[in-house]
């Protein structure tokens, strides 16, 4: 059986059948799209990016504060929504079929989840960028963390719900063709890359349980006005049991670039394919259950389940470090079939004039850093002191601003060619490219990080407050400014040099002799892995009993405590003028003559009592 | 060059987390730097990167070793 399975494997790896738009000409139309769609969402996200680093930093500022806020909500959505799950639907679907060396069954439902996914994208994205006029009522300025009270327009749940029923819909297109192709290839292991994009599909399934619940139960019907009010930590905890594993859905693609790309452009194989198994059962079981380490500040939620929270979250750490051995023992065993030699020396004979591996390697030399950060937010007491500051910011564009986004950049330079069958528009642009993304990402995270570790909060155009300074330990606060406003703007160029790098070669790439489509062979195959790996039923039942364990006793607490449809809270709609103005109405000329007891009720009742008729 | 000019601008890449805290690191030693001061280092730091690169490499080939 084992002689079988690895001939499938192998036959899939050493095919020499073209590129893949020979071997696929419909698939490699989908894909196309949806990489098209994700560059479209870097674009839009990148320049509000920009534009916030900009004026948060108080370098330039052209917008008014409260506008910030869309701006931030519009850089969070397209981003590490659209921009990495549109790519994650394109590597996936070129992954199974390239894999189980077999089209998409009905390239017609490919094209609905597509479609359903744009829509959706249309939607949320539209009721987002409403809100930079005032033409409409529709807005969505809910951050990307859209739990309550903050309330979006209805438009931007519908959105959100359509767009992620795209993406079950996709994982149900790539189930179907492996199912198909085990009828057919009874007995043999399931090829690397449709196993990691079936456990990524189980984890994400899992994991979408509890924003569809957030969305459908209780923040559209909301929004709609069809209840009067919600449970906040009811939302909020729904959503960070989504909120945490949406992190290893961005990770998942990159992943797998790491694994079976990586390894083939270093010049060598895959360490070994049962690691790799492991690593991609170990996040489906662990990724879900740790949610609540997002929340280890918020109140209605008790230690003890935060602690467990922690614990889980600890173990969570073991597949990131499991992978940054086996891709460098990749690495390292290219560079060695390169010729490289000695105990560092082998890093020279490194393919580093290759912008896919070099994107791809600093990307993961950042994740490293980013892991550590992590570790740090993991942990309960000392997240405590970097809670809702800028250093989490910081961590995320390790993870996700670097790790995921430079090596899907890094990929689409192997995936274009392959693509469209016209080589790379200019390579050496392409590296240029990928190093002045580690730059201004190694500005921009640095200066975040030690802000954070100064106490400045995240999430507000006004860092500063008015007689208050922040005490940098060493330089000043407005070096770190200057650094996140040098990274932002290396940033930004190296989105304009990446786009430019596609579009060229989209419509003016050469057309030459391309390498045929393939990924890296194993050092060690799936024959040395143990049959209980490809379970898919069994690790899918682990994941569900460990999601009961983690969040059954902390729901069942929240809900007995605020009620299912909260104690009454009023929605909140966020129109920020309106709030700023309704501030100053009703404090601005109490404030000198405020009793601190009896007019604390007074105002209390004031403001409720305004707010309501206002919102009504 | 001892090393292709891709790994070149990767490692001069690398200098920049170490220039951007070389300050930092030198303070938990007591060393106090401007910035001008660690731009400085740092410019040095990606000269002798430079030298190091573009230095040509001993010949130990043994017709190099006889005519000598």
């Amino acid at each position: 059986m084992s002689e079988a399975a690895v001939k499938s494997t192998d036959a899939t790896t050493e095919d020499e059948g073209g590129i893949y738009l020979d071997q696929f000409p419909a698939e490699a139309k989908v894909i196309r799209s949806a990489l098209y769609s994700s560059f479209l969402a870097l674009a839009l996200g990148g320049l509000f990016g920009i534009i916030q680093t900009l004026h948060r930093t108080d370098i330039y500022r052209f917008i008014d504060s409260e506008t910030y806020y869309t701006v931030l909500t519009a850089h969070g959505v397209f981003l590490v929504i659209t921009f990495t799950i549109f790519f994650l639907v394109g590597v996936f679907t070129w992954a199974v079929t390239t894999s189980l060396d077999r089209p998409v069954e009905d390239i017609r439902f490919t094209w609905l989840w597509y479609g359903l996914m744009s829509l959706g994208t249309v939607m949320a994205g539209g009721a987002i960028l409403a809100g930079f006029t005032d033409a409409t009522d529709i807005s969505a300025d809910v951050l990307f963390t859209f739990y309550a009270p903050m309330q979006a327009h209805p438009l931007f749940y519908a959105g959100l719900v359509i767009f992620v029923v795209g993406t079950w819909l996709a994982g149900a297109d790539w189930f179907r063709s492996w199912w198909n192709w085990k009828q057919e290839n009874p007995g043999e292991r399931i090829p690397l890359p449709t196993f990691m994009v079936l456990t990524t599909m189980i984890m994400w399934y899992i994991a979408t349980l509890g924003v569809a619940t957030a969305i459908l139960v209780f923040l559209l019907p909301w929004s709609l006005g069809l209840i009067d009010s919600v449970n906040p930590t009811l939302t909020r905890t729904l959503f960070w049991f989504f909120g945490h594993p949406v992190v290893y859905f961005w990770l998942m693609p990159a992943y797998m670039m790491w694994y079976v790309l990586l390894p083939k452009v270093s010049g060598g194989k895959l360490f070994s394919d049962p690691l790799a198994r492991v690593v991609f059962v170990l996040f489906l079981l662990l990724s879900t259950p740790v949610g609540i380490h997002h929340q280890y500040l918020d109140p209605g939620i008790s230690e003890g389940f935060k602690f467990i929270a922690m614990t889980n979250t600890m173990f969570l750490l073991l597949p990131s470090l499991l992978t940054a051995f086996t891709v460098v023992a990749s690495m390292e065993h290219g560079a060695r079939q390169r010729g490289g030699s000695g105990r560092l020396a082998w890093l020279k004979a490194l393919p580093w004039r290759d912008p896919v591996f070099a994107g791809m390697a600093l990307a993961g030399i950042m994740f490293a850093a980013g892991g550590f950060s992590g570790m740090i937010n993991a942990g309960m007491n000392i997240n405590y002191l970097v809670h809702n500051t800028l250093w989490v910011p910081g961590h995320f564009h390790l993870t996700v601003g670097t790790a995921v986004a430079l090596t899907l950049m890094a990929a689409t330079y192997w995936f274009m060619p392959q693509l469209t069958g016209r080589d790379l528009w200019n390579r050496s642009v392409a590296l240029v490219q990928v190093v002045l993304w580690f730059v201004g990402m190694t500005f921009m995270t640095n200066a975040m990080h030690r802000a954070g570790l100064l106490g400045m909060p995240r999430r507000t155009a006004e860092p500063q407050y008015e007689g208050f300074e922040f005490q940098a330990g060493v330089g000043s606060v407005a070096e770190l400014d200057a650094q996140i406003a040098i990274g932002g703007a290396l940033l930004a160029i190296s989105i304009v040099l990446f786009l430019t790098n596609v579009v060229l070669t989209a419509v003016a790439g050469k057309r030459s002799d391309l390498p045929d489509n393939s990924y890296a062979d194993t050092l060690s195959g799936p024959e040395d892995s143990p049959l209980v790996l490809d379970n898919l039923k069994l690790w899918t039942a682990i994941a569900l009993v460990l999601v009961v364990f983690a969040y059954s006793l902390p729901l069942l607490s929240i809900v007995e405590r605020g009620g299912l449809f909260g104690p009454d809270v009023t929605a909140f709609p966020q129109h920020i003028q309106f709030v700023a103005s309704m501030a100053v109405s009703v404090v601005g000329d109490s404030l000198a003559t405020i009793d601190p007891v009896s007019s604390l009720a007074q105002f209390a009742d004031t403001t409720i009592a305004t707010l309501t008729g206002v919102i009504r | 060059m001892r090393i292709s000019g891709g790994a070149l601008l990767v490692a001069i890449a690398f200098t920049v987390p170490i220039v951007v805290e070389l300050r930092t690191i030198l303070a938990w030693f007591g060393v106090q730097i401007s910035v001008f001061e660690g731009l400085v280092l740092g410019l040095a730091l990606i000269a002798a990167l430079l030298v190091y690169a573009f230095w040509p490499e001993a010949d130990d080939s043994p017709d190099a070793s006889s005519s000598s």
